[in-house]
């Protein structure tokens, strides 16, 4: 009996604790917990028009590094199309991403123009600004409320950007589930209005990080909604820097 | 190189059991071009153009990737050839039923990428018009939408990241493919009517070129520079009237071409700039000296995507010799694109080309949908107007509609 009141003094006071954590340290821990030295995964995007209408797209996705200090390479697989086309992104602590287009069609790279970070990412219903790592630091935090996602007990969690930092949204909602600090969900807000609901399932541990194996955005202005699946997902691979350049880029 | 590519064609098709090392892509594609007008040396006014195309890409070795791709024409305007052996030279004035497009070996070895044989080597930054790229030949068939066309060469780049270093070797010439003689993007003076114009053929150059550039990519820029040594890939018509005098002989020679070029890139807040210049200087005085510049401003509004510029000119050495030089003929101009990309599957571009003068302008709009995930259908309209003394605008008779069908595979 003794031991059991102890170890529910130690429940009660751990409970405490993490209700003592303020907004930021929520979302700090959060990408702590998914941060990695690479990662790597075969993507299927399922675009579903607002009439119902559906496109399939399929890439492989290699990173090295880990938020603000990474490189990326996306490559497209399918549809036939688009095959080969691959897009490089250098992300940078200070200011926006570089990204650069191979075009196997017409041969030749081309730096892509990243001023509006709201633009669809190839027709997707991701905008470009939905896949960059957040910085932690570029955001304000406020705890809004507790709330339950699929089921699971979250943190409801209210971001705007800092002034320094441009973005198309106003502020979101992040949900981050209290058992592995992995975000539920997140709803993305122009003033009051809803611009984009991403939501997160299929939640597994691979290689020590719990990772969402399913992704879904819904544009609200569209009313179209892209289903991104996660498929032959790895961490930590070893991988090389002089894999992540134009040069790479465009032998593919 | 034609044997040695047909017994390594089955090798690279019967690849596909090698799983992921092997990639391969296609498609078919039929044309319908539409011509409004007839031309004074040409009465076709619609012409169908099918295109297989085949690529395929093995990684036989960590370091060792092996591409090929292979091509299969019709056209109904007899630009293209009507025999059936393999090309690989893409010399042919008409172009190869049955061609090798790319054939090529790379090598990797961290950051060092060496690449050899029948390639695609792509240069500058700007989109309209690129000064800088010579190792990239083009159809000019059709003038206003040509397609590139592959060199037989050897490159070796040095990539840290931040700065690469591109040394390329050519060892044989390959031209660029003019307009047709008796066709419509062949614009005669009216000097030469009733007179026989007799092809001689085309003097080739006998020895390689080389190139080198470099390409610098800091925080916030990228720049490069770029030096070429070698020949004009844009032929000068050397012409004499023969005997009886009521015909003109000519011949296509390549005048020699050195080049310095420079490239820029800079994405601001509002827009990314891009800038491309060279100087083109020909050591066997066979053709003007010159320096063609681009300068275009780029910005992605939500879906649409714009990019305007100006490029010019400005000819510091006169050569009294008639050369076909569209880069020219597209300079001293303003330059547009925009595309609007209406959802996953379907979009709109517009192109513009306009001569500061006014005396020429091109414009074409499109308008493209995808089908599932094969088929894509594409409409489209160029509309060309001007005076004959304007590179453009002698083409002003050329106005016409695209149809086209593409299944990719």
């Amino acid at each position: 009996m003794n031991r059991l009141a102890a170890i529910g003094l130690l429940l009660a006071s751990f409970c405490a604790l993490v209700w003592a954590q303020d907004a930021r340290q929520i979302i700090a821990e959060s990408e702590n917990r998914s941060r990695s030295k690479s990662q790597q995964y075969e993507g299927t995007l399922e675009v579903i028009g607002a009439s119902n209408k559906v496109s399939i797209k399929r890439w492989e996705y290699r990173r090295i590094g880990s938020f603000g200090v990474s490189k990326a390479i996306l490559r497209f697989t399918a549809p036939a199309e688009v095959k080969g086309v691959a897009l490089l992104i250098v992300n940078h602590t200070d200011r926006a991403s570089d990204q650069w287009m191979w075009t196997p069609a017409i041969e030749r790279d081309r730096r892509i123009a990243a001023q509006d970070r709201s633009t669809r990412f190839f027709g997707t219903d991701f905008s470009f600004e939905d896949l960059e790592e957040r910085d932690v630091d570029q955001f304000d935090y406020k705890l809004a409320a507790d709330d339950t996602i699929d089921g699971v007990a979250c943190w409801k969690i209210e971001s705007k950007p800092k002034e320094s930092k441009s973005s198309q949204y106003t502020s979101s909602m992040v949900w981050v589930r209290k058992d592995n600090y992995v975000a539920a969900q997140i709803e993305s807000y122009l003033k009051d209005k809803l611009i984009r609901r991403i939501h997160y399932s299929d939640i597994q541990n691979v290689s020590n990080i719990w990772t969402p194996r399913t992704v879904e955005v819904f544009d609200s202005n569209r009313k179209s909604r892209t289903v991104l699946k996660l498929e032959k997902l790895e961490y930590n691979l070893p991988m090389k820097d002089e894999d992540f350049t134009l040069e790479a880029l465009r032998r593919g | 190189m034609g044997k040695i590519a047909w017994a390594l064609l089955p090798t690279l098709l019967c690849l596909p059991g090698a799983a992921q090392n092997f990639s391969q892509r296609g498609f078919l594609e039929s044309d319908l071009t539409l011509y409004p007008e007839t031309a004074p040396n040409d009465s076709g006014q619609a012409i169908d153009d099918s295109l297989f195309r085949y690529q395929a890409s093995y990684k036989a070795l960590p370091w060792l990737r092996l591409a090929g791709a292979f091509d299969a024409r019709f056209n109904t305007h007899e630009e293209v050839e009507r025999t059936a052996h393999l090309d690989w030279q893409d010399r042919s004035l008409e172009r190869p039923a049955l061609s090798l497009r790319e054939f090529n070996a790379t090598i990797t070895k961290g950051k060092l990428t060496a690449e050899f044989g029948k390639q695609f080597i792509r240069w500058g930054k700007a989109d309209i018009l690129n000064p800088t790229d010579r190792f990239a030949p083009k159809d000019f068939l059709t003038v206003t939408d040509p397609d590139f066309l592959a060199i037989l060469a050897a490159r070796v780049t040095y990539d840290t990241g931040s700065d690469s270093f591109d040394f390329v070797w050519q060892p044989r010439f390959t031209p660029s493919r003019t307009p047709l003689i008796n066709e419509r993007w062949t614009v005669l003076p009216q000097a030469v009517d009733g007179i026989a114009l007799v092809d001689l053929g085309s003097e080739f150059p006998g020895r390689s070129a080389f190139g080198a550039r470099w390409n610098h990519i800091g925080s916030g820029y990228e720049f490069s520079a770029s030096f070429y040594d070698g020949f004009n890939y844009l032929p000068v018509f050397q012409g004499a009237f023969s005997a009886p005098g009521n015909a003109i002989d000519y011949v296509r020679t390549y005048p020699a071409l050195r080049l310095y070029g420079a490239d820029a890139a800079v994405p601001l807040r509002w827009f990314t700039v891009k800038t491309e210049a060279a100087y083109y200087t020909s050591p066997d005085r066979q053709q003007d000296d010159y320096v063609i510049y681009v300068l275009q401003f780029e910005r992605q509004i939500k879906e649409l995507s714009i990019v305007a510029g100006y490029a010019g000119d400005a000819i510091t050495a006169r050569t009294p010799t008639l050369q076909f030089s569209p880069e020219l003929g597209f300079a001293r101009a303003i330059l547009a694109h925009a595309q609007y990309t209406v959802d996953s599957n379907r979009s709109v571009a517009v192109d513009a080309a306009v001569r500061q003068n006014g005396k020429g302008s091109w414009l074409r709009a499109q308008y493209s949908q995808a089908m599932g995930q094969h088929w894509r259908a594409t409409a489209g309209y160029s509309w060309i107007r001007g005076d004959d003394s304007d590179f453009l605008g002698q083409f002003h008779r050329n106005s016409f509609a695209l149809l086209a069908l593409r299944y990719s595979f």
